[in-house]
């Protein structure tokens, strides 16, 4: 299936684009899809989610909606992943 | 009751909300949290707007690398002046008719309930997550709405959160990781999320619109993007 992830802040940076579309296995997770996107994005894996506990600061929607790591995504979702900012 | 100079500074606002609007904001008491680069356009705003009674808090002295975006101090405050007292003195002959209150320390939990007594709306203009769920708690305990904002380089978010209609902070939030130290920001992001955060504050206060509850917007000046997550 196809799903289209979009980059905010700070990730669409470091990955050089606002979104882009991939081609992930059927029925994955946004957990598991986070983890596709530390594959092909290395500097993701380096900069963002370096911590052992993984998904420490990401937010995710899919859809425009706020989801949880374990939402199961469709063909077509488009995925928006952002970090919370905390700056005054 | 609004006096005759109140009626004509506020005309072209009253044109929006009404007398009856002007009134509530006249009746109203909003604390500001943080008077750095989002609380300097918020409590610039609100002076402007009317709001009758506006709490500034906030622990430190600007530092000539505040004043990219910290608009309401200005060189003489250096090192010399703390914040709430600096802002206090420009709000002040900016808008002789409200009432400026500040607080110069840090917020605990032993201290919030006292510093924040009778407040109407907190507005977060904080630059750490560690004192915005005090705040958050607060607001929960209290039953008082809660405009959040934050910034980083040229982005920012806000969102609106008021206790029993949306998520709390900590819900929205759970997974924040503190990064100490300094972090990039240029004035104009702070000067668009704080120009939201005040617009929120007046648009609670009116009943005017729709406030940005269960939604938060993410801001990007570099790329000119506003986007809104629903967070239901």
């Amino acid at each position: 299936m196809k799903v289209t992830v979009r980059y905010f802040a700070r990730y669409r940076s470091l990955v050089g684009k606002s979104e882009e579309e991939l081609e992930v296995p059927d029925g994955i997770t946004v957990r598991e899809l986070i983890e596709i996107l530390k594959e092909r994005h290395p500097v993701l894996k380096n900069e963002v989610f370096a911590e052992e506990d993984d998904l420490a600061d990401v937010n995710v929607s899919r859809n425009g909606r706020y989801v949880r790591f374990d939402e199961v995504l469709r063909d077509g979702d488009i995925v928006a992943i952002f970090p919370p900012v905390s700056g005054g | 009751m609004l006096s005759e100079k109140e009626i004509e500074r506020y005309d072209r606002q009253i044109m929006i909300f009404g007398k009856e609007g002007q009134e509530k904001l006249k009746n109203s008491k909003v604390a500001v949290v943080g008077v750095g680069g989002l609380g300097s356009p918020v409590a610039y705003y609100l002076a402007a707007a009317g709001i009758g009674t506006i709490l500034l808090i906030d622990e430190q002295e600007p530092e000539l690398s505040n004043l990219n975006r910290q608009i309401l101090h200005w060189e003489e405050d250096l090192e010399k002046n703390p914040k709430p007292l600096s802002a206090k003195w420009k709000l002040e002959r900016f808008n002789s008719d409200i009432k400026i209150e500040t607080f110069v320390g840090r917020l605990t939990a032993e201290n919030v309930d006292d510093v924040l007594d009778g407040v109407d709306v907190i507005v977060d203009c904080l630059d750490n997550f560690e004192t915005r769920f005090l705040l958050d708690d607060y607001a929960h305990r209290k039953r008082i709405p809660l405009v959040h904002g934050a910034v980083e380089g040229t982005f920012g978010q806000v969102t609106t959160i008021v206790p029993g209609k949306t998520k709390s902070l900590r819900e929205i939030f759970p997974n924040v990781k503190e990064r100490k130290g300094k972090f990039p920001v240029i004035g104009p992001i702070a000067g668009v999320v704080g120009s939201i955060q005040a617009m929120e504050v007046i648009k609670l206060l009116t009943g005017l619109g729709e406030p940005l509850l269960n939604r938060l917007l993410l801001v990007d000046l570099a790329y000119n993007t506003f986007d809104v997550v629903e967070l239901r």
